[in-house]
């Protein structure tokens, strides 16, 4: 049952990341990736990672894509324009982008056979070694995430 | 579920997020693929941490997940002053400090 979940919402945030970035509405686009995230979430829940499956729905879907939509409406999407495709940069990215699928699936082929222990890593269990051993790095995030919030306000102010 | 199976989710959020930012020219759009990005690395993590054992990659995650937001609320107000400027999102209306 894991598994068809599992394949099931691997397909579907694929699908609407697809939709997300190539859908010529901003707002549309936004909608489809927050889909793509809150699936993206079931498949950490599908693995056993259950907090951070909770996590990436609440902040991906409830804060940062959210914050995109919001920052969409004080804009005037008409003003937006076309964006005409051209084949030279399709071309190119797709090569890439080709290219880099390759590589990932012949670095990734050598865990085929291995199979994944499949416990559940819940809050209790992430607060252990988020606690104890990167309690730094985790001091050091909290003031990047003050920095930030900040910087974005010092940006973001209107000049007099 | 194998972790090839994470390595193939991974690599096809990646592949759809660097053609996005390639191809885009929309500045919101471009966004939308980096975070596509950071989530095929939050893929691959996860599936590494399920297949060692321990949990190192998922704190690991935390942590990207905590960039992201910082990126995201940088990054929107830069845009949103720039769009205040020039009155578009368009990457090619920002080619003030290209020669």
């Amino acid at each position: 049952m894991r598994e068809v979940f599992f394949y099931l919402f691997a397909f579907l945030s694929v699908a609407f990341a697809v939709i997300s970035v190539t859908h010529k509405n901003v707002i549309k686009g936004g909608v489809s990736l927050l889909a793509s995230f809150v699936s993206l979430g079931a498949v950490y829940f599908t693995a056993g990672a259950e907090f951070i499956g909770i996590v990436q729905v609440i902040v991906y879907g409830g804060a940062i894509v959210v914050l995109y939509l919001f920052a969409l409406m004080t804009m005037d999407l008409k003003s937006f324009g076309k964006e005409p495709l051209r084949t030279l940069s399709v071309a190119v990215g797709g090569a890439i982008s080709l290219i880099l699928f390759a590589s990932i699936l012949y670095a990734g082929y050598k865990f085929y056979s291995s199979g994944i222990t499949a416990g559940i890593s819940g809050a209790e269990e992430i607060a252990l070694p988020l606690f104890y051993r990167f309690l730094l790095p985790f001091e050091v995030v909290s003031v990047l995430l003050l920095v930030a919030t900040v910087g974005a306000v010092a940006v973001g102010r209107r000049e007099e | 579920m194998t972790p090839f199976d994470f390595f193939v989710l991974s690599g096809l959020l990646f592949t759809v997020g660097l053609f996005g930012v390639i191809v885009r020219r929309n500045v919101i759009s471009l966004f939308f693929s980096l975070e596509l990005l950071l989530n095929s690395a939050n893929v691959l993590l996860v599936g590494f941490s399920k297949l060692h054992g321990n949990l190192f990659g998922e704190v690991f995650v935390f942590f990207v997940l905590a960039v992201a937001a910082a990126e995201a609320a940088v990054g929107l107000a830069i845009v949103v002053a720039l769009y205040r400027y020039r009155k578009s999102v368009n990457t090619e209306d920002f080619s003030l400090l290209r020669w």
